[in-house]
This record gives C-alpha cells, sequence and structure tokens, in this order.
C-alpha cells in the first residue's frame, strides 16, 4: 500500500498527459480530442501526480519521498508508454 | 547602428552545435561509461550478488540480534587476535547474511598489507570458510575505478567519463527541441528515426535519475579531482583529522595505554545504540586498541532510511563502556555532500525503491547503448561505399558490439567463473576477474573477425544462453536450487536465477530482431542505387 497507491497515481497521471497529446489522441481516439478535453486532461495527469508526491512526501519525508516519486515517474512513464506502443501496433494497418 | 552592432548571421544555431557536442561527448567516451553504467547498475544488488556468489553461507531465515552477534564476534577478536591494534565489523542486516570483518595487524610493510578481513558466521562468531571471491563488489569497483590500472588512475577515467556524460545529459536536453510534445512518442520501424526516439524515450523518462546519478557520481571522486580547495582550507594535522570525521566515523587507533584492560560488553553498548537509532539499524563497531586500558569503541548507524552518508555515531570508553559522545550531525557543507553521496549508492532505499534505482538504472545504460549504436544509424547511408566503411566507423562498430553485446557475456561468465573454478584454486578470486577480462578480450576478438550483423547476433545469443543455463549451473553446482530456495523463501537466491531468466529473454529478443533485420527499401535505395549492390547488405549491421 506504500508504495502501491503512489504507484496508481503516477501511472494515472501519465495516462492522463500521454492522452493530452495530439499524437497519442490520433492513435489511441482517431483524431484530436476537443481543446476542452485535451485541457481537462492535461490539468488531471498535473494533479494527479503533485497528489502522489505529497502523499509520498508526507509518508515519507521529503527527501525520500523525492526520490521514490523520480522512480516512480520513470517507472509509470516507462509502463505508459510501453501500452501506447502496444496500442499503436495492435492498431497498425 | 553600425556594423559590429548588427547581429551576426551564423551557419548554425545552438541546436546543431549541442548535438555535435552530444554526439560527439557521448561516444569519444561512451563504451567506457556503458561499462560503468552496467557495473554500476549492478551494483544496487551487489550485497544480493555477494550472497549468491558464497553459496557456502546459509540462508538466513530471521536477522540475528545485532546485540548479541557484535559480542560473539569481539569474543572471537579477543580470542584469536588479542593484539590487533584496531578491527571493525560489519553488522549482518536484511541484504547480508555474515558478519564482514577487517582488523589491522600491524604496520604496512612489503611482506605485509598491514591488515586481514575475513566473514564471520552470525550464528557462531567463528570464520566462515566461504570460497574466495570477490563478489558483487568487484562490479562495484570497477564501476568507479576499473582494473588492471593504478586505483587513482582509474578514477581519474571514471571522474572524465562522468563529466562527459554531464555535457552529454546538458547538450542532449538543449538538443531535443520537442521534449514535452514527443514525450510519449515512438515511430516504429523507421529506422534511424526510430533510434532517435528509443533514446529519447529512455534518457527523457529518467532524465532526473541520470542528471542526479552523473552530478552525484562526480561529487564522490570531487576530492581527488579538485583537491586545491581541500589543501588550502585544511593544513594542519588537527583540521585534517576535523575535517575527516565530518566525512566518515573510521578513526585511526591511538596510542596504547601499555595496560592491559579487558574490553568491556560490545553487546551493552551496541544495545544502546539500538535503543537510539532502533534494532536493526546498527551498521558497524569498530574497537581500536582492545584490550588496553586506552581502548575505544565506536558504534556506527546504518545508512538504512536517511538520504545522506554523513556519519552518524556513538563512542564508548573501552575499557568501562562508558558512552563518551554522541554524533548526529555534520556541518552544512559535509551534510550537502553526505545527502549526494547518499543519492549516489542508495544504501537508504528499501527493496521497492532498491529495484525503482535498478531498472531506471537500466534505462539509463540503455540510452549509452542506443546512443552508441546510433552513431552507426545515423552515418551508414552516408556512407561512400557502406559494404567497406572506413576504419573509424568500422572500430565504433565493432566497439559497440564487445561493449554491449560483449560485456553482457562477460559479466555472466564471470558468475560461471565463480561455480566452475576449483574452492582450492590458489587466488581464486583474481582468477574469477580474469575469466571475465578474457572472456570479454574474446569478443572483443570475435567482433573484429566477424561481420558486425553476424557478430551482433552471435554474441547476442551466446549471453542469451549463458544466462538461461545459469540457473542450471547453480543447481548442478550447489545445494541452493531454485526449488530450495522457493521452500525456504530465500528471495536472494529465487531473484538471481528469475533475473538471469529475465535477461536471458531479453538478450534472446534482441538477438532476434538483429538477425531479422532488414534495412528499409528506402535506406537500401540510398545506400545502393545501383540494384546489383543488394547482396551487400548481408554485411549491414544492426
Amino acid at each position: 500500500m506504500r508504495h502501491l497507491l503512489p504507484f496508481v497515481l503516477c501511472l494515472a497521471g501519465f495516462a492522463g498527459l500521454a492522452l493530452a497529446t495530439e499524437r497519442q489522441q490520433r492513435t489511441c481516439f482517431g483524431g484530436p480530442l476537443r481543446a476542452v478535453t485535451t485541457y481537462v486532461l492535461r490539468a488531471a495527469g498535473v494533479s494527479v501526480l503533485l497528489f502522489a508526491l505529497g502523499i509520498l512526501i508526507t509518508w515519507q519525508s521529503a527527501g525520500l519521498g523525492l526520490v521514490t516519486f523520480s522512480g516512480l515517474t520513470s517507472l509509470t512513464a516507462g509502463i505508459v508508454y510501453c501500452a501506447l506502443l502496444g496500442v499503436a501496433r495492435t492498431r497498425a494497418p | 547602428m553600425t556594423i559590429s552592432d548588427e547581429p551576426r548571421i551564423t551557419g548554425r544555431g545552438i541546436r546543431q552545435s549541442m548535438s555535435d557536442l552530444h554526439t560527439w561527448a557521448g561516444l569519444l567516451l561512451g563504451w567506457v561509461l556503458y561499462a560503468m553504467f552496467l557495473t554500476g547498475t549492478v551494483s544496487y544488488f551487489k550485497d544480493e550478488l555477494s550472497q549468491w556468489m558464497r553459496p557456502e553461507l546459509p540462508y538466513q531465515a530471521q536477522l540475528p540480534d545485532q546485540a548479541v552477534v557484535a559480542q560473539r564476534v569481539a569474543d572471537a577478536f579477543s580470542k584469536d587476535m588479542p593484539g590487533s591494534p584496531q578491527w571493525s565489523i560489519k553488522l549482518p542486516d536484511a541484504r547480508n547474511n555474515s558478519v564482514y570483518a577487517f582488523w589491522r595487524t600491524g604496520p604496512r610493510s612489503a611482506d605485509s598489507r598491514g591488515f586481514g578481513e575475513g566473514y564471520f558466521d552470525p550464528a557462531t562468531g567463528q570464520k566462515v570458510a566461504a570460497r574466495d571471491t570477490l563478489g558483487g563488489d568487484f562490479f562495484y569497483r570497477f564501476h568507479f575505478q576499473f582494473h588492471y590500472i593504478p586505483v587513482l588512475w582509474g578514477r581519474l577515467l571514471a571522474g572524465a567519463a562522468a563529466m562527459f556524460m554531464l555535457v552529454a545529459i546538458v547538450s542532449g536536453v538543449i538538443t531535443h527541441k520537442k521534449i514535452f510534445t514527443d514525450f510519449f512518442t515512438f515511430r516504429w520501424g523507421k529506422g534511424q528515426r526510430s533510434w532517435l526516439d528509443a533514446h529519447n524515450a529512455l534518457s527523457v523518462f529518467g532524465l532526473p535519475f541520470h542528471f542526479m546519478i552523473t552530478y552525484t557520481g562526480l561529487v564522490t571522486l570531487m576530492a581527488m579531482l579538485m583537491p586545491w580547495g581541500e589543501r588550502v582550507a585544511f593544513q594542519t594535522p588537527v583540521e585534517r583529522q576535523q575535517y575527516a570525521s565530518e566525512l566518515s566515523a573510521f578513526t585511526q587507533p591511538g596510542k596504547p595505554s601499555e595496560q592491559a584492560v579487558p574490553l568491556a560488553s560490545v553487546e551493552s553498548m551496541v544495545r544502546q545504540a539500538q535503543d537510539r537509532w532502533g534494532r536493526d539499524n546498527v551498521g558497524r563497531v569498530t574497537a581500536s586498541l582492545a584490550g588496553d586500558a586506552a581502548a575505544r569503541v565506536v558504534v556506527t548507524r546504518s545508512e538504512a532510511g536517511r538520504v545522506s552518508m554523513s556519519p552518524q555515531s556513538m563512542e564508548f570508553e573501552g575499557a568501562t563502556g562508558k558512552l563518551l559522545s554522541i554524533r548526529e550531525s555534520v556541518g552544512a557543507a559535509a551534510e550537502t555532500r553526505g545527502v549526494l553521496y547518499g543519492l549516489h549508492l542508495g544504501r537508504f532505499s528499501d527493496t521497492v525503491m532498491r529495484w525503482l534505482y535498478f531498472l531506471v538504472s537500466l534505462t539509463g545504460t540503455a540510452m549509452v547503448g542506443t546512443g552508441l549504436v546510433m552513431w552507426t544509424v545515423k552515418r551508414r547511408h552516408k556512407l561512400p561505399d557502406p559494404a567497406r566503411p572506413h576504419i573509424g566507423f568500422r572500430i565504433v562498430e565493432r566497439l559497440n558490439v564487445s561493449t554491449i553485446a560483449g560485456l553482457s557475456i562477460a559479466m555472466t561468465a564471470f558468475l560461471w567463473a565463480n561455480r566452475l573454478l576449483p574452492l582450492s584454486l590458489a587466488a581464486r578470486a583474481d582468477v574469477e576477474i580474469q575469466v571475465f577480462f578474457m572472456v570479454w578480450a574474446l569478443t572483443l576478438a570475435h567482433a573484429m573477425i566477424r561481420r558486425p550483423k553476424a557478430a551482433w547476433v552471435e554474441q547476442l545469443w551466446i549471453a542469451s544462453a549463458m544466462l538461461a543455463l545459469l540457473p542450471f549451473l547453480n543447481a548442478a553446482t550447489t545445494s541452493r536450487t531454485l526449488w530450495h530456495s522457493l521452500t525456504d523463501g530465500d528471495w536472494v537466491f529465487v531473484s538471481v536465477d528469475l533475473m538471469c531468466w529475465a535477461l536471458a529473454a531479453l538478450h534472446a529478443v534482441l538477438a532476434l530482431r538483429t538477425a531479422r533485420h532488414q534495412p528499409t527499401a528506402r535506406a537500401a535505395r540510398k545506400r545502393h542505387p545501383n540494384p546489383g549492390a543488394g547482396p551487400l547488405l548481408r554485411g549491414e549491421g544492426a
């Protein structure tokens, strides 16, 4: 639980940020989303990441929390990247 | 406006200049950096790897009471090495199933190193007869000082490589103009573009880590790279001693009183430290002049759970066990250094954090590796005759094979040697290291005589096979088989076996993809406008 919740939050945050980019919107939805939706996804992604950072700092101390956050963001960004790669491969003509 | 006030028109922008700087800073010491990154990555599990490489040391199901263990080993020292001016023991913890001890034997001379070291069984306090090996410490030491060259030169080379890396990181960030827009971009099957996307992703996802690890790596070597400030600031022996005490709890033994007094209870001293820092949070016990009235015992806190390497210690009077002082803070500058040092080593990590360090560091290794390969991919289609590249291109291509695929083989060969070399072999630990370098040299020779693509494929398959077979070799040569480890709950041995198979699969995938790789029609046309030149492609690298 100590690592799971921040991990899930970071994953969700990066998923939101990824879906807020036009290239990934084309890959996943076939075309760009509305501007409002894009802004919401971007804001939600950043907010969730900041929330995860807050939780980690509260639970672990500033130093450990920042280090864990750095590691989790790298890992979850990589997972989202690989997932998008899979989506792109399955939808490729 | 005069002519001199007019903006100067230059042919190259800042990004292009930085791109060139990034390319060459990354390439020139890229092979050294790759080896440093990979061995450094493995070093995050050096204690676990050392456990695996000393299978004679029994699995530690439950962490023993550090106070009791310290007293056991102290008793062994009192009995077996009564005249030692100083001994120091690293107590077992969640990652170490033995007590590592270091003791001084007398003045250093041509015949004697002046110290001894060994491993002790926490359960008995007696020396254990484990096989002679450097274990994971070999990769750890190689990571920053290499081997077969003087330590100073090795560290200078590591420092120079780290500086090149820092330049490559900063120039890479400036070069990458769409760092956010292209954050999740990967364009599959586009040759050079795909390599660039992969390189960018590996670099950007772990960017804070890559920057931190490079910068803090330089901090660990700063006293050697820039010694002048220290020389000016600390000139007298007292000043130098004060400076040293800010960085380490280790002190030189004082002068003996020549009055024999037995050492007071070490268990009681460690117990006080446990009360202060926690039951399993004592790192080391160092006794100077044990058995003398002037004896001192320093109990040091472990690095677990605190992002700092700054020393925290309790000093006791050896003869009475009286607490003399507690040190739990250092000056601001020393603490800054301690935090940066601690970030680099990651010894504060719990298991999850250690895996995060390992995985992100592995992406750093892949970042350097993809950068090296990209250098050849980018330049191949510009060659006048790709079948006969110039000497510089050939050297880079061959070095890439033996550094990237060859190092995997050499590191695995080191582990094979650990299981296959006779236990009674003289200087066994040195022979293991010689095997590592001989195998690595063979991979270079192989890369020299084979066509690049064939060399890549063959070496990746060899690495894959060696990794896949290592758990079976372990099962055949020790009693610590996977099924026994699973039954016992020995996750160190289980993890090493599973990791070997995971890495074997990774190398197999790389080998398959390299073997199946065909240059795109566009790239092939660029290289071979003459259709009759097609067969030459067979000799091309990945």
